[in-house]
């Protein structure tokens, strides 16, 4: 079993140019567990899993693992412990998917080593784990959405790190493979025990599958806790100043969110 | 059992790969030995390798010694400049027209080379360097003015773009006012060729190939990570910021030397490239089968320019008509694709 680390984001201030985005932002990330980061459009998300995956230097404050800051740490040791995958990865033209998977290795590697055994079964454990390995050699230009989205998460169970975040990664997936994909994280989190943090838009997808929800409005921490305790319809009002009733999900046991909008409204 | 599931398809192309980099070296061989042996004249081989192993052979020991060998050996090592300094530039920047040739870079070293015979009088070593300084000048100013957050590769280009034509402009200005003893020498820098080279001159090309060339290849895995996008490169532990700069500086080097020892070779940097990659394919580094492609550029490009065209061309002329049409037909693929390097 891996040993958990645990990243903490301590007193964040972050943002582009003249703009601050993040202003004072502290959250604990749950070890071993699924967090999803929710919050309206611009309030900060893209920009917050930025700076913890050490895209973006922080303002002020800083992301710590394991107690330690991030930016202080070396680049590929920081890759062997925490991966990311972007909301567009792009695939390198003509690459079939064994050697996209086989990308994630990269960390692994000083400048002297070679490719080896250890790499070999890391690829093909990450190609099975996500019932890709009979398109290993295919190329990714020829990969249908769900199975390219497929092919990038092998690629960072193949870097084999102890965290993943992952930023929005059922945008552009249907409904049946996003499913599949929350199964698929959910499955690596259970068997490896990978603390993922994700950016979610669906706020009910976000409440079935993560054990923590992190609501943000505004560039700072609306709230942090359990589903249960966050998606309320007070704090579905507060955040993205949307009324929704709150029921209880039949399939999951789960809070999920039922919006009110202006129209389309059966009488009471 | 599991760990076999990934690796037929993976060393099926490791394979494939070396037998296409042997082939490319083949064909570079051949049409070395194949400018030794033919020119104006036939050598046999057997006086070819006599010279080669510093014997005196009547004839032969000054057509191919002093004249043809000088020429293939230049033409060789600025051609693995050329297109192992274009090629990691176009990789790092995800964009083939991201060439130092296209930028700017060897417009700048040209540029100084002319100022310099004009309005300076210099000549000999110093003008050289003075190309090489200039080159490396004229890359870091593209970078600074390109900076912002880091470098993106559309405003590099562009900056680049720009930049390039400012200096054409500037040569033009520089080719007016030149008095007619100096135009002669100062026509030189600006089309490239490798007539008139001497053997000695392959000393700085052989130590920017071993130098900055070796900077370029020892970033090459970073370089191909870097082909996923920089954030991704990031999160694999790509130090992208130091990679861009080391890399930047490596190609730029190569490219100022070669620049300053035969002018600017047309297109050979922007070329080689997309044609080794193409040869290639897709599937790991295309850094040293583009070296290999520009050496083929050069030497092939210099024996048609020489022997199979109805004139006498620089080998400048023959790659430029080659390329031309190549960046028109890249700029309608990429404006539809968006295609990359």
């Amino acid at each position: 079993m891996t040993i958990n680390h645990r990243l903490q984001v301590q007193d964040l201030t972050a943002g582009y140019g003249d703009r601050t985005i993040i202003k004072g932002l502290g959250i604990d990330l749950l070890p071993g567990r699924i967090s999803a980061i929710v919050g309206a459009n611009a309030c900060g998300k893209s920009t917050l899993l930025r700076v913890m995956a050490r895209l973006l230097r922080p303002r002020g404050g800083q992301v710590a693992l394991d107690g330690a800051a991030i930016h202080g740490m070396p680049t590929r040791a920081l890759a062997r412990v925490l991966g990311l995958l972007p909301q567009s990865p792009i695939a390198p033209e003509g690459i079939t998917v064994a050697d996209l998977v086989g990308r994630g290795r990269h960390p692994h590697h000083g400048l002297m080593s070679r490719w080896g055994p250890a790499d070999d079964h890391a690829v093909a454990t990450a190609l099975e784990a996500t019932r890709i390995t009979d398109l290993a050699d295919r190329t990714v230009d020829e990969l249908s959405g769900g199975q390219r989205q497929r092919a990038w998460i092998a690629m960072a169970l193949a870097q084999d790190t102890d965290l993943l975040l992952l930023d929005e990664p059922t945008t552009y997936l249907d409904v049946a493979h996003q499913i599949e994909l929350l199964d698929l994280l959910c499955d690596l989190n259970a068997r490896r025990g990978t603390t993922i943090v994700m950016v979610l838009h669906d706020l009910n997808l976000a409440a079935r599958y993560a054990d923590q929800l992190i609501a943000l409005r505004a560039g700072r921490v609306h709230a942090q806790d359990s589903p249960d305790a966050v998606l309320t319809e007070a704090t579905i009002a507060q955040v993205f100043g949307l009324s929704a009733r709150v029921m209880r999900d039949p399939v999951s046991g789960r809070p999920m969110m039922l919006p009110i909008g202006r129209h389309r409204l059966a009488a009471e | 059992m599991i760990a076999t599931l990934a690796t037929p398809g993976r060393h099926r192309r490791l394979a494939h790969r070396r037998i296409v980099m042997l082939a490319l070296a083949g064909m570079l061989a051949g049409l070395f030995a194949l400018t030794l042996m033919l020119g104006q004249s036939l050598t046999p081989p057997g006086d070819v390798l006599r010279v080669l192993a510093g014997q005196d052979v009547p004839g032969a020991s000054f057509t191919v010694g002093q004249l043809r060998l000088p020429r293939a050996v230049i033409a060789t090592l600025a051609g693995m400049c050329l297109g192992l300094g274009g090629a990691a530039f176009q990789v790092m920047l995800r964009n083939p027209l991201a060439s130092p040739d296209i930028i700017g870079v060897s417009a700048g070293a040209s540029a100084a080379a002319v100022f310099a015979i004009v309005f300076l009088s210099v000549s000999g070593a110093s003008l050289s360097i003075i190309a090489i300084a200039a080159g490396l000048g004229v890359a870091a100013l593209i970078y600074l003015l390109s900076f912002r957050d880091g470098v993106s590769g559309a405003r590099l280009i562009l900056v680049g773009i720009g930049i390039s034509a400012m200096i054409n402009s500037f040569i033009a200005y520089a080719l007016v006012r030149a008095p007619g003893w100096s135009l002669q020498e100062a026509l030189r820098w600006l089309g490239g060729s490798v007539n008139a080279v001497r053997i000695e001159q392959a000393g700085p090309l052989l130590a920017a190939l071993v130098l900055f060339g070796g900077l370029v290849l020892s970033r090459s895995r970073d370089l191909e990570t870097l082909r996923m996008g920089d954030d991704m490169a990031a999160a694999l532990g790509v130090r992208v910021g130091a990679v861009r700069l080391s890399v930047m500086m490596g190609a730029v080097g190569m490219i100022a030397v070669a620049t300053s020892v035969t002018g600017p070779i047309a297109f050979v940097a922007f070329l080689a490239g997309p044609i080794a990659l193409r040869i290639i394919g897709p599937h790991g580094s295309v850094l040293i089968p583009a070296a290999l492609t520009g050496a083929i550029l050069v030497l092939g490009g210099d024996y048609v320019g020489q022997f199979l065209l109805p004139a006498r061309y620089p080998v400048g002329v023959v790659t430029g008509a080659l390329g031309a049409p190549f960046l028109i037909w890249l700029i309608i693929r990429a404006n539809r694709t968006g295609g990359s390097l």
